[in-house]
């Protein structure tokens, strides 16, 4: 199948196999390998990246249903050298251990600051559950998300 | 990661829990273009993946491919082709015939007289072992007079028996290795130790070891999962060099869950008391669930009664540790390898012993712990060293106070559906494996420093980091000791061939025993600078003092008091080649002369709602003494992650087998393996980190580890926190709603 995707603002055409995931197509033929593969079944965040805006697992989403709609991953976050305020506010913050998990909390925290730019903990909390970390217990990664809700406010 | 000309790999696993295999069909697959591998194909070694012990404390019994599959999930073959879909359809073609075995689920049935034997024979060293009653190996040991223990005051006798878990590191195992012209490979893994990696390929594959470049990559967690080298590495090389293609095998997630887990261990303890709240003496039969295959299980035997006999002083001790083989995916290292099992027991027991003899169980931990000047066994008795930095004493008298731990609720008081309780638990973990005299674990690591000539320096070094803060660490530690800031000191992209052994990443070893290297190193490549700045300034090198100015953005090495005479580090650097006399670096390999333990302490407050059993975090302090702080941002994050694994350890996790077809109950799949989520853990407000004030002589600048200590003292909290709201205990982790409605059923009826 021929389809046209925006990938992190630049106009991509690909064939695919009407089976082939976003995840896929975005690591083995883009070679944006920030996105990552956690679990292929939706449980981990890992591989979270945004459709037109919206934080959606790439592992749940086929190339072909992105056809004509923009994906932004982790890649495209930041502007040029210059990161990204929640990705400053993970480093800053100490939110990354492993970093596996980080493309993906950030990819969901910017998609919960732009729904919200003032979360509460709750909020945050109910926001990210679906993204999974093993190394920080999460503490680090919520104060992250509330110093980056600050930074953007200004 | 991926090459030009890259085949995927896949590879075939068995169904059977154990099996003997008559036939193996492959013409399938190869008529589909896959390259195949069979067991004939890979050399007859049988080998052990970890080497962080010396031979002769390694038992041998595993292959790179098996003709008799032990547990389901076990390697009996693989293929490679052009995409990860035709390796799986070619997969899937590759026919086999079985020949069923009987097989076994538990330890303890699994050493029952007329139980199915796993391995006939196994190797330690170049010996021929016979294996009997499926005891892989053990370890007894007595200390003291048995007389201790008959004149308690009071005894507990119990059986505990911990869950099985997976390790859930977010990355799953892989491997990419591509064969070189010169008859070698490059190997870029999931691994904690590039050196023992390229060790193990070299005793299997026989190639020389300046041919095996094994590359240092970043790592998506860990745990101890990678201690070992992973069964994939050791596949994928032989499909490389079979195919003379570089080839990327990565396990999928349900792979992975059948890859490796924790040991699962059952322990009967016996613990004595006096009135007086001493400790009288114990003894303790482990039991060690250890899987199909052994990947270092007798060093863990003697860990076990290490952790045990290190946590409080027992005047007699009685030991006898058994690893124990079954039908299920080999146990390996997790996260305070053992540790967390048998301080969970103790302190499930001190506090049990504390109520019998009428002292307040804090009291009673005060009273008995091992601190500054003890003997210290850490890893096991072949590593004992003294105490010689301690903060217990600080941990729990400053958490108490923090908590009111003396006004704590009394679970006979308390009766409605839901019910509070406060717990403490305390632990401690080893800083590396370190001691004055070689043991039969291998512990040293190594550095490379050089001066660049702009004033900076590169740093290169084996030790791998995966998330621990750990080349952080030794950033800042040379930087310290050469007075420069942390950006003026590179860390280079390493691999075996580019930088001298270092055993592995585990053990909470980063920091206290790498860090140690790195400080050595430093200190050879001070002496060179203030050699050279001594012949530029005319100076006595021992006499010239080194500050960093900000202005210049250098290290400025000075005669003081005498105007004039200071010269940075770049203008040495310069001179130093202008003058051929050469950079300024060193090379030096490190063993520390002792394995010091961070100790840590918690304080947990729980409700559990007596009408669904769920248990609610309301409360955690944490203190932890782990030397000076080299940076209190990652130590607070190790105890966070620490906290997290503890608390689901004692709550949630679990890998039960159907005994029908020997797989996971769950069938591999993580939906069905529960770890916390941002739901479980508590509010910011609610979690407390504080760090004792120690000073370790013998850490870089005194520091400690932090890594383990974190995780160790968790379930044993937890579970005493749950006892002091609902007055039960509970002898079986994990603590689940099922369990404590069963049992609240029992007491209240
Ligand atoms: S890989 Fe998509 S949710 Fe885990
Ligand atoms: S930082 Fe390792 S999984 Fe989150």
């Amino acid at each position: 199948m021929e389809i046209e995707i925006t990938i992190n603002g630049r106009k991509r055409r690909f064939d695919v196999e009407p089976n082939k995931l976003l995840l896929n197509l975005v690591r083995d033929e883009l070679y944006l390998t920030g996105t990552k593969y956690g679990c292929g079944i939706g449980e981990c965040g890992a591989c979270t990246v945004h459709l037109d805006g919206e934080a959606v697992l790439a592992c749940m989403v086929l190339a072909v249903d992105a056809d004509g709609r923009s994906v932004t991953t982790i890649e495209g976050v930041a502007d040029g050298d210059k990161l990204d305020p929640v990705q400053e506010a993970y480093i800053e913050e100490g939110a990354i251990q492993c970093g596996f998990c980080t493309p993906g909390f950030i990819m969901s925290t910017k998609a919960l600051l732009k729904e919200n730019s003032d979360p509460s903990e709750g909020e945050i909390r109910e926001y990210l559950k679906g993204n999974y970390c093993r190394c920080t217990g999460y503490v680090n990664i919520i104060k992250a998300v509330q110093s980056a809700a600050k930074k953007m406010q200004g | 990661m991926s090459f030009p000309n890259m085949l995927y790999g896949r590879v075939l696993k068995s169904p059977h829990a154990h099996a003997r295999i008559k036939a193996m069909d492959v013409s399938g697959a190869e008529a589909m273009g896959a390259v195949t591998l069979t067991p004939e194909e890979v050399p007859d070694v049988t080998y052990c993946p970890r080497l962080v012990s010396i031979p002769s404390a390694t038992y041998k019994d595993w292959k790179v491919l098996t003709d008799k599959p032990h547990y389901v999930g076990e390697a009996i073959g693989a293929v490679a082709a052009e995409s990860e879909e035709e390796a799986q359809k070619a997969l899937e073609a590759i026919e086999v015939d079985y020949e069923v075995l009987g097989a076994s689920f538990d330890a303890l049935e699994s050493m029952k007289p007329g139980a199915e034997p796993i391995h006939d024979e196994i190797y330690l060293e170049d010996d021929l072992l016979k294996v009997e009653n499926n005891v892989g190996c053990q370890l007894e040991i007595t200390e003291g007079d048995p007389k201790a223990l008959e004149d308690a005051d009071v005894v507990i006798e119990r059986t505990y028996r911990t869950n099985r878990r997976y390790h859930n590191q977010l990355e799953t195992k892989s491997v990419m290795v591509r064969p070189e012209a010169d008859g070698g490979i490059s190997v870029w893994s999931t691994t904690q130790t590039i050196h023992n990696t390229r060790l193990l390929l070299h005793d299997i594959y026989g190639i020389p070891m300046g041919k095996i470049r094994v590359y240092k990559v970043a790592l998506g967690g860990s745990f101890g999962s990678s201690i070992h080298v992973n069964p994939v590495v050791n596949v994928a090389v032989g499909l490389a060099l079979k195919s003379r293609r570089p080839v990327k095998l990565s396990y999928t997630r349900e792979e992975d869950i059948r890859d490796h887990c924790a040991y699962q261990m059952i322990f009967k303890l016996k613990l004595g008391a006096y009135k007086n709240g001493k400790l009288a003496g114990g003894r303790l039969e482990a039991y060690l669930d250890i899987g199909a295959h052994q990947i270092q299980a007798y060093p863990l035997l003697g860990c076990v009664v290490g952790w045990w006999v290190s946590l409080y002083k027992l005047p007699y001790k009685d030991y006898v540790g058994k690893a124990v083989y079954t039908n299920k995916v080999p146990s390996c290292a997790f996260r305070g390898y053992g540790n967390p099992q048998i301080s969970w027991v103790v302190e499930t027991m001190m506090d049990e012993l504390a109520g019998k003899i009428g002292v307040d169980p804090l009291d009673f931990r005060l009273n008995n712990y091992i601190g500054e000047g003890d003997i210290f066994w850490g890893q096991g008795p072949s590593v004992k060293s003294i105490i010689q930095s301690c903060g217990v004493e600080e941990i729990l008298t400053r958490g108490a106070e923090m908590v009111d731990w003396y006004n704590r609720p009394n679970p006979e008081e308390q009766t409605g559906r839901y019910r509070r309780g406060w717990g403490v638990g305390r632990g401690y973990h080893t800083s590396s494996a370190g001691a004055p005299v070689p043991s039969s674990i291998v512990d040293f690591g190594g550095a490379m420093l050089k001066m660049n000539e702009d004033g900076t320096f590169d740093y290169v070094s084996a030790l791998m980091d995966h998330g621990c803060g750990t080349q952080d660490a030794h950033i800042k530690i040379v930087a310290e000791e050469l007075c420069v800031t942390a950006d003026m000191v590179n860390i280079i992209r390493a691999d075996t061939g580019t930088t001298v052994y270092d055993v592995c990443t585990h053990a909470s070893r980063g920091v206290y025993s790498g860090g140690g290297a790195a400080l050595k190193v430093a200190m050879k490549v001070k002496e060179k600078i203030r050699d050279f700045a001594g012949k530029i300034l005319d100076a006595y090198p021992h006499a010239v003092r080194i500050r960093y100015d900000e202005e210049r953005e250098q290290a400025v090495v000075f005669a003081e008091g005498i105007e004039g005479r200071e010269v940075t580090y770049r203008e040495i650097a310069e001179t130093a080649r202008h003058k051929n006399w050469g950079t300024a670096a060193a090379v030096e390999s490190y063993r520390q002369p002792s394995c010091p333990p961070h100790f840590t302490g918690y304080f947990v407050e729980v409700e559990v709602d007596t009408w669904t059993g769920k248990v609610k975090l309301l409360r955690v302090v944490a203190g932890a003494d782990i030397g000076t702080v080299i940076n209190p941002m990652l130590a607070a994050g190790q105890v966070h992650g620490g906290f997290a694994q503890g608390w689901s350890m004692t709550v949630l996790e679990d890998l039960p087998y159907d005994p029908d077809d020997g797989d996971l109950v769950n069938r591999g799949s993580v939906a069905n393996y529960k770890v916390p989520t941002t739901m479980d853990m508590l509010d910011l407000d609610d979690l407390t980190v504080f760090f004792a004030d120690t000073y370790e002589p013998t850490g870089p600048f005194g520091a400690k580890g932090i890594g383990e200590g974190a995780l160790n003292p968790v379930a044993g909290t937890v579970a005493n926190a749950i006892q002091n709201a609902l007055g039960v205990r509970f002898f079986q982790l994990p603590i689940t709603p099922i369990r404590i409605l069963e049992a609240l059923r029992e007491k209240e009826g």
